[in-house]
């Protein structure tokens, strides 16, 4: 075998004609020199993993895309660049495992152990990213953070608590730790957490805050003009409270919301919404234009449901066989006929790039912005559609898209967060 | 009045599809398929001469009367229509070639005689898929792709796994999707645009980049591997690049071995003609069954249609009704299996009404 030379980059030119007995250089007069001559590269080793990447597009004037030189530029030749309209990788100290937008702003968060687990960037006005203590005074925090800086968490063991899970609202940001509970900033801050409620899940909608505990129950604070609390009532709650209604004995394994409306998936698959209804997302129940009191969903043809996603006037589920379903008003992403429904609409699965060469190709992931959607299939192929805000799909226009469409990003999507005007994708190189 | 050689002819013209080897241009095919046809006509056996009326001069005794010619009346053959004066009934046909293979590659190439010819542009201009089998090999690059070139580059890859070739081959596939809807000259934000992106129609018309709609891996033995793809307007050359590529992303190199249509269009390998059959007799019964598989989808599409009439459905747009009808072409010809431009629904049933 020939000598090995572990290089990563750099080309070795071959030195000069091994055998020639023309001196001629065509094709035909020289032999074809076998295997023996010339260094073999080897670019990869045998347990090379595969390395994890963020990438963020969208509305970058907030700070919320992390990238200071969109909005100071280096150089007085460049120019701001206000709209990132396709993926752009951001560097993070640490491998990031979970990542949540807000309206402006966005936290990112790693599993390490180490002091700083938590990073944000973007609008600070309301406190949404916790205190960034500013160069010039001890006192003043900085309104827009246009790059990912620490946030310091008042941990009673900083290097033995993880973060799991980190959730964004309007002006207000939850974040879950395995053994500290969850801690929250920003606006209308409900207390600290120090609490022992075991949490599983953190969701925030527009001004409200939900919770779900390991047994499958569901808490609720906030903001509840529209009963997106779903306490019964349509007034503020300042400590988190029970949900009862037609949730009460159901262990539910999912929450989601993001505008004013919200809806939980139990674990044996059936849908249970409450809150805004204004735009025919809980028409099936009820004719009213609010639900104060959750209340199960019947979707008829949609099947176990395993997932749901809720955005500000639009709403998906998925099903155990990875079918999209959409309803709500908006572009639902069925054409620009389809606009609103009241009664789930499947999406069919060829958008999601389901061939005859490849028949088994189904969405595992489905998230919602305030005016659009995200769908991850199983393949690591992220999908958007909707309205386009300031360029958030991430697909190189600024036009709507009216059904879903593939976002071209360098590697197997892991997961997506959406924002009102922008996104942020967790990826996986795909060697 | 017909010769038994036009009549031969007549039953030679139409669309016949025979297998090209490797190494061999498809030109001196197509010539040797001309050169045989015409051996085959020729050797038909050809009616006797015209005869005409002469009247000879007899050899009698002419010293004795030098003044009186006496003639005598004989039927003899036509001299200038004698077939050495003439030559062989048959010295050229129009053998046509549709979509070409390059020197490297082998497999199924159609070829049409005579009237087929205009069937030929029909079929070259409606977009219809091929398939193509491409072998491969992991070690090495070359500078024309091809196992056969002037070796570039030389790496390892036993850190190459089948998941780890099925992860790339997905991304190109994705890539390749996208592709089709982007060339296609659709406006995006119309309602016929998801219609047709939801039934997998959209797709480019006309002259585009070559886009493969299909990839996968059949075998993986390293260092060689063999890849399936379906592709339209495709060279052989982008081919090879795209094992070049593959061996790329996958952190090491890769040259192609082997190139070989399986299908085109309608006709596959189990139709091709080999080399020994490249004789007038053969394709003669090949064209036949081309002839008798045309009448055949004919006969589906117009029960379909009669279906259609006896049950009429006040929401069937003629869309959908165009839309059945090239099911039916798409899965009798398997010209493809959803991939057909709204253009082509019309001009399919046209390209078959016309020969």
């Amino acid at each position: 075998m020939a000598s090995l030379c572990v290089r990563l980059c750099s080309r070795h030119i071959r030195s000069g004609l091994q055998v020639s007995s023309y001196g001629t250089h065509s094709k035909a007069s020289r032999p074809q020199e076998k295997s023996s001559s010339g260094p073999v590269f080897q670019y990869v080793g045998q347990h090379r993993k595969p390395s994890h990447k963020v990438f963020v597009w969208g509305f970058s004037f907030t700070g919320a895309l992390g990238i200071p030189s969109f909005v100071v530029p280096d150089s007085g030749r460049k120019k701001p660049r206000k709209y990132q309209l396709t993926p752009y990788r951001l560097e993070t100290a640490e491998q990031i495992s979970s990542a949540a937008c807000g309206y402006g702003f966005t936290l990112i968060a790693s599993s390490t152990k180490d002091v700083s687990k938590l990073w944000g960037m973007g609008l600070n006005k309301d406190s949404q990213l916790g205190f960034q203590r500013t160069q010039h005074s001890r006192h003043q925090s900085y309104d827009y953070v246009l790059e990912p800086s620490p946030v310091a968490l008042p941990l009673v063991e900083p290097l033995q608590t993880r973060v799991v899970q980190v959730s964004c609202g309007r002006a207000h940001s939850l974040v879950l730790t395995d053994k500290e509970g969850v801690f929250s900033m920003g606006n209308n801050a409900y207390g600290q957490c120090g609490r022992k409620i075991v949490d599983d899940e953190v969701a925030c909608g527009q001004d409200h805050s939900l919770f779900l505990t390991e047994t499958g129950k569901v808490f609720a604070c906030g903001w509840g003009a529209d009963g997106q609390t779903g306490l019964g009532h349509h007034s503020i709650s300042s400590a988190p409270v029970e949900l009862g209604g037609d949730l009460s004995g159901v262990e539910v394994q999912q929450v989601s919301t993001y505008g004013d409306c919200s809806l939980a998936v139990s674990r044996d698959g059936q849908l249970f919404g409450w809150g805004n209804s204004e735009y025919l997302q809980l028409a099936s129940v009820t004719e009213a234009t609010q639900l104060s009191s959750p209340r199960r969903v019947p979707l008829k043809g949609c099947g176990k449901v395993v997932q749901a996603a809720c955005g500000g006037t639009q709403v998906a589920v998925i099903n155990d066989k990875g079918e999209v379903f959409v309803w709500g008003y908006g572009i639902l992403g069925k054409g620009p006929k389809l606009s609103e429904s009241s009664a789930p609409e499947m999406i069919p699965p060829t958008l999601f790039g389901r061939t005859e060469f490849n028949p088994s190709v189904s969405v595992s992931r489905i998230r919602c912005g305030l005016n659009h959607f995200a769908a991850v299939t199983d393949r690591g192929e992220l999908f958007v559609w909707g309205k386009n805000v300031r360029g958030c799909l991430g697909i190189g226009r600024k036009e709507d898209q009216y059904f879903p469409w593939r976002v071209t990003v360098p590697g197997q999507v892991v997961d997506v967060a959406c924002g009102v005007d922008h996104m942020v994708a967790l990826v996986k190189s795909l060697l | 009045m017909a010769t038994p050689a036009v009549r031969m002819f007549r039953r030679l013209e139409g669309l016949f599809c025979v297998y090209k080897p490797s190494g061999v241009h498809w030109k001196l095919v197509r010539d040797s398929v001309e050169t045989n046809l015409l051996k085959g006509l020729n050797a038909t056996p050809s009616l006797p001469g015209p005869q005409e009326v002469r009247f000879l001069a007899q050899p009698g005794t002419d010293t004795e009367t030098p003044k009186k010619l006496t003639l005598t009346v004989a039927s003899v053959p036509v001299l200038s229509k004698h077939p050495l004066v003439t030559g062989p009934e048959f010295q050229h046909i129009q053998v046509g070639v549709g979509h070409r293979l390059d020197a490297f590659s082998s497999g199924v190439l159609v070829l049409a005689v005579g009237n087929g010819n205009k069937a030929l542009n029909d079929f070259c201009r409606i977009r219809t898929t091929r398939d193509y089998t491409l072998e491969g090999e992991f070690g090495t690059a070359t500078d024309d792709f091809s196992h056969l070139g002037r070796v570039v580059e030389r790496s390892t890859y036993d850190h190459v796994t089948q998941d780890k070739l099925n992860r790339v081959l997905a991304m190109l596939q994705g890539a390749h999707q996208k592709a089709l809807l982007m060339f296609s000259n659709v406006d995006m934000h119309s309602q016929e645009a998801y219609e047709m992106a939801a039934r997998g129609l959209l797709g480019p018309e006309g002259k585009s980049e070559p886009i493969l709609t299909g990839m996968r891996c059949i075998r993986f033995q390293p260092p060689n591997f063999t890849l399936e793809v379906q592709c339209i307007n495709e060279t052989q050359k982008f081919l090879r690049k795209v094992v070049h590529e593959v061996g790329l992303e996958l952190r090491s190199t890769a040259v192609c071995k082997g190139v070989r249509r399986t299908r085109d269009g309608p006709f596959t390998l189990q139709d091709a003609l080999a080399r020994h059959q490249w004789t007038a007799y053969d394709v003669m019964q090949a064209i036949k069954q081309y002839h008798s598989s045309k009448r055949k989808k004919k006969r589906s599409i117009s029960q379909m249609k009669k279906t259609e009439l006896e049950q009429p459905d006040k929401e069937t747009t003629s869309f959908q009704q165009n839309e059945t009808d090239e099911e039916a072409v798409a899965t009798d010809s398997g010209l493809t299996s959803g991939r057909l431009a709204s253009i082509m629904k019309l001009k399919s049933l046209h390209w078959l009404e016309h020969i």
